[in-house]
C-alpha cells in the first residue's frame, strides 16, 4: 500500500483519504483507527458494524484473545488487542484496573474496599468490577491531575 | 515482577507486621492476664511478638497470589494460611521451655489467641482500606467535576 501524506495550509481542515479497491480487514483497521481517534470505535455485535461513542463506554474487557466493549445496555467486540486499545484511549479518561481491563473514569459511581486488599468500583449501571491493587497508584496518579 | 510492585509488597508486609505485633503484644497481655497472671518472664520475652508476627507475615506474603481469586479460592487460601500460622506456632510453643504446654488450656488458648489475632488483623486492614477508598471518592468526584466543566484534569 502507497503511502502519501501532505503539509497543507492552516486555513485547510486536516483530512484523511483512503483510496481502496476493495473494503479488506486491513483498510477495515485503519478505518477503525482513525475513527477511534475522532471519538468513535468500530465493533460489531450479532455480525452488525456498529460506531460506538468512546464516551458512553463503561468498560473494556479481554476475554480469551477477544476484546468486548461494554455500554449500559449492550456489548460489543472489537478486532484488536488490549494494550492497542489502551493507547487510543489515553488521555481521555480511561484506566487499567486489571490485567484484562480498562474502565471509563467517568462512568464509576464509587469505590470501595473488596477482597484481599483489592477495591472494586461500582459503574453507572450498578455492575462491580474489581481494580487490582496493582493499578491503584496509577488510578490515585489520574485522579489527582496527572500523567493517564 | 516489577520495580515498583516489590515496593508495593514490602510496604503491605511491613504494615502487616506492625499491626501484628502489635496485636500479639495485646492478645498476650489479655491472655496471660487471665491464665496465667503469676507468670515472670526474662526480658527474651520481649522477642516473642516479633518473631509470632514474622511467621504471620511470611505465611500471608507465601500464600498472596497476584491472580483475580474468586471468592472460594481466597478462602482457601486465607484458611491455608491460618493453618500455617497456627501450626508454626503450636510447633514453637511445644518446643519452647518458657510456654507450659504441659497445661491443658495453653495450647487451645494459643489457637484461639492465633486466630483472634489473624481476624483483627483483617478487620483493621480493611478498615484501612475503606478510608483509602474514601479519599478515591473524594478524588473521584473532583475528577469527574473538573472533566464535566471542559478542564482537562488528566494529561
Amino acid at each position: 500500500m502507497k503511502l502519501e501524506t501532505r503539509k497543507i495550509p492552516e486555513s485547510e481542515p486536516e483530512t484523511v483519504e483512503i483510496r481502496y479497491h476493495w473494503v479488506t480487514d486491513e483498510i477495515q483497521e485503519i478505518i477503525s483507527f482513525v475513527k477511534s481517534r475522532q471519538g468513535q470505535l468500530s465493533a460489531t455485535r450479532d455480525g452488525q458494524r456498529f460506531e460506538v461513542p468512546v464516551m458512553d463506554l463503561l468498560y473494556a474487557e479481554s476475554v480469551d484473545e477477544r476484546l468486548f466493549l461494554y455500554t449500559a445496555g449492550d456489548s460489543y467486540e472489537i478486532r484488536m488487542k488490549l494494550y492497542e486499545l489502551e493507547e487510543i484511549l489515553k488521555n481521555k479518561c480511561f484506566f487499567r484496573a486489571s490485567k484484562s481491563m480498562i474502565v471509563n473514569l467517568m462512568k464509576i459511581t464509587s469505590v470501595r474496599p473488596a477482597l484481599n486488599g483489592r477495591f472494586s468500583a461500582v459503574l453507572k449501571n450498578g455492575e462491580e468490577i474489581i481494580i487490582s491493587r496493582k493499578y491503584v497508584p496509577e488510578l490515585k496518579q489520574m485522579l489527582k491531575g496527572g500523567e493517564s | 515482577m516489577t520495580g515498583q510492585k516489590w515496593k508495593g509488597l514490602f510496604i503491605r508486609a511491613i504494615r502487616l507486621y506492625t499491626l501484628l505485633v502489635t496485636l500479639i503484644i495485646v492478645i498476650m497481655m489479655i491472655l496471660g492476664s487471665l491464665l496465667d497472671r503469676d507468670r515472670v518472664f526474662s526480658y527474651d520475652a520481649f522477642l516473642s511478638p516479633l518473631i509470632y508476627a514474622l511467621i504471620g507475615t511470611v505465611a500471608t506474603v507465601i500464600t498472596r497470589s497476584d491472580r483475580e481469586l474468586s471468592v472460594r479460592s481466597l478462602i482457601i487460601r486465607k484458611v491455608i494460611s491460618l493453618l500455617l500460622i497456627e501450626g508454626a506456632i503450636i510447633l514453637i510453643a511445644l518446643n519452647a521451655e518458657t510456654i507450659p504446654t504441659e497445661k491443658s488450656w495453653v495450647i487451645p488458648g494459643l489457637a484461639i489467641g492465633v486466630f483472634a489475632v489473624f481476624v483483627l488483623t483483617h478487620i483493621i486492614l480493611y478498615l484501612i482500606d475503606r478510608r483509602e477508598a474514601g479519599k478515591l471518592n473524594a478524588d473521584l468526584a473532583r475528577f469527574q467535576e473538573k472533566q464535566m466543566d471542559g478542564s482537562p484534569a488528566a494529561g
